[in-house]
């Protein structure tokens, strides 16, 4: 039983021989398809990087309890330099905000005769900049709740327009973004399928007689999948070391002002899911066109 | 009983190909199937080797019921039967010992065992000399005779043989005839359909099935199917 696996398995790659003109034509429309998912998906996931970039910014003014101690503002704004991801924190004594107050307003912010009874609490503004592999859901959330969990802080303001953006392009990722992938693979698979199919229309006389002959329908379709499987990988490697060749050519295409974007190549993962669903199309093609 | 059918018919749509034919066929026997073109000859044989579903009627071959033949089951059916066709159905790109080799391989035998057998067919067929030759290099004649080869190889029981030597000369029909009747007389049954008077000729004993239509109009009785041709010429 192994032997004959074994045996069938040589044969389907030395199948390769047989129709080398076939062959080699399903293995370029393989490679083109492989290299056009991967475009658009290089597309995708570029575009997924920068807008998670910008969306990862956000700012929160923290405001301290009105005649609190010093030392424990102090002890809060330790913490606070502590967090993960903190971009700049400016923090203001009373004296500090009302002066702040005061050049803000320019020649008619004049408060010096609020500074023996101050009214303004500590303040802080603290800006943070998630990077987007650790922007999991409600991050920015989360922040909000770890700043107002402090035990010193009276209340935090946020622009909730820059944590719901964030927040957003999450949502915009799974609704759109899964979807467009998922027609993506649809699309591949077709075409694979297709491609793969037509390819096989060469052996067609051959799977015929080996039905007269008697055997049985996995000892027609093995040598089959073997060489679906040949140009499943092949020819996703050919597509994959082919969008690298275009990547490292136009990387650099939109690193000018004012875009100063560098083109990021796709996650090996993405590539491994990328290969690794072309070559299971082309072997599931070989398996299913032959009746 | 090799072969046995029973008020068979087979429609393509509306066109009825063969209409509630029966008739029976022993172990060991030849029987020649005539008739016109679209008499229903191709399809009758098409149906014994389960290329066709039997819907209507009943038949069975070498043991195989083939109004309740599953799917899975087919491939062991074919391994009883040998098939010869017109335009041999042999691969061209492959060597003569290959395609000979296929009807064994298929049946998982072991290679030394296989080699043995090949080489012997190969050898009787007259061969040898291009074991290893691509058909495609081959003459029609010797591409008929790896077809009949691969059909006989494996011992089967029945060979089913649709026009084998529609696309041969005078010569080469009458050396296949030869061959066909050697593996009769080993026992092997044989159903041929043929056009062709000299083929009957080869083999005066054979019993002969006289298709019009898709109905049997004669079955083994010692008249000259091609009669109404005769008929029909002067």
């Amino acid at each position: 039983m192994i032997g004959q696996l074994f045996r069938l398995t040589l044969r389907g790659i030395a199948d390769f021989a047989l129709h080398p003109v076939a062959q080699l034509l399903t293995l370029v429309a393989v490679a083109m398809v492989t290299l056009l998912t991967g475009l658009i998906l290089v597309g995708l996931h570029n575009i997924n990087l920068e807008l998670l970039k910008s969306r990862g910014e956000v700012e929160f003014q923290v405001y301290w309890k009105a005649g609190i101690e010093v030392e424990e503002v102090l002890k809060d704004w330790t913490v606070i330099k502590k967090m993960d991801h903190l971009k700049d924190f400016k923090t203001f004594t009373p004296e500090n905000a009302l002066t702040e107050l005061a050049s803000t307003l320019g020649e008619t912010g004049d408060f010096s005769w609020l500074a023996d009874n101050n009214p303004l609490p500590y303040s802080g503004l603290a800006s943070f900049a998630v990077p987007p592999s650790d922007q999991e859901e409600g991050w920015a959330a989360k922040l909000l709740t770890q700043l107002k969990m402090l035990p010193g802080v009276d209340k935090v303001n946020y622009t909730p327009f820059q944590a719901d953006l964030a927040q957003g392009w999450m949502t915009i990722s799974r609704v759109v973004v899964w979807p467009i992938l998922g027609f993506l693979a649809l699309i591949v698979s077709l075409v694979v399928h297709n491609t793969i199919k037509l390819s096989l229309l060469t052996r067609m006389d051959e799977v015929e007689i080996l039905s007269l002959v008697g055997a049985r329908p996995s000892y027609i379709r093995w040598p089959l999948i073997t060489g679906g499987f040949i140009q499943g990988v092949l020819g996703s490697g050919m597509g994959i070391g082919l969008l690298t060749l275009v990547h490292s050519l136009a990387a650099q295409a939109l690193n000018f002002p004012p875009f100063l974007i560098e083109i990021q190549f796709l996650p090996l993962a993405q590539l491994g899911y990328l290969a690794g669903a072309v070559t299971l199309v082309s072997m599931t093609s070989s398996w299913v066109a032959v009746k | 009983m090799m072969v046995k059918v029973d008020r068979l018919s087979y429609n393509f749509g509306a066109y009825w190909a063969l209409k509630d034919i029966s008739f029976t066929l022993g172990k060991g026997e030849f029987l020649f199937l005539t008739g016109h073109s679209g008499a229903g000859k191709t399809t009758l044989l098409r149906l014994l080797y389960g290329a066709l579903p039997v819907n209507r009627g009943r038949a069975s071959v070498a043991g195989f019921e083939l109004n309740h033949l599953k799917k899975r089951q087919i491939p062991h059916l074919r391994r009883k039967v040998g098939v010869v066709f017109q335009d041999f159905k042999i691969l061209p790109k492959r060597t003569v010992f290959d395609n000979v080799a296929m009807a064994l391989e298929v049946r998982g035998m072991p290679r030394t065992h296989l080699e043995r057998r090949v080489r012997a067919i190969v050898r009787a067929m007259g061969l040898e000399t291009k074991s290893y030759s691509t058909c495609e290099r081959l003459s029609g004649g010797e591409q008929q005779r790896v077809a009949i080869a691969r059909s006989m190889v494996a011992n089967p029981e029945l060979i089913l043989a649709d026009e084998p030597t529609g696309n041969l000369d005078f010569d080469l029909t009458m050396h296949l005839m030869e061959i066909f009747k050697q593996f009769h007389t080993y026992g092997t049954s044989v159903i041929m359909a043929t056009h062709s008077r000299e083929v009957l000729d080869c083999v005066p004993d054979a019993r002969i099935l006289h298709l019009q239509d898709g109905r049997i109009v004669t079955d083994g009785e010692p008249i000259d199917p091609f009669e109404d041709e005769k008929e029909g010429g002067e």
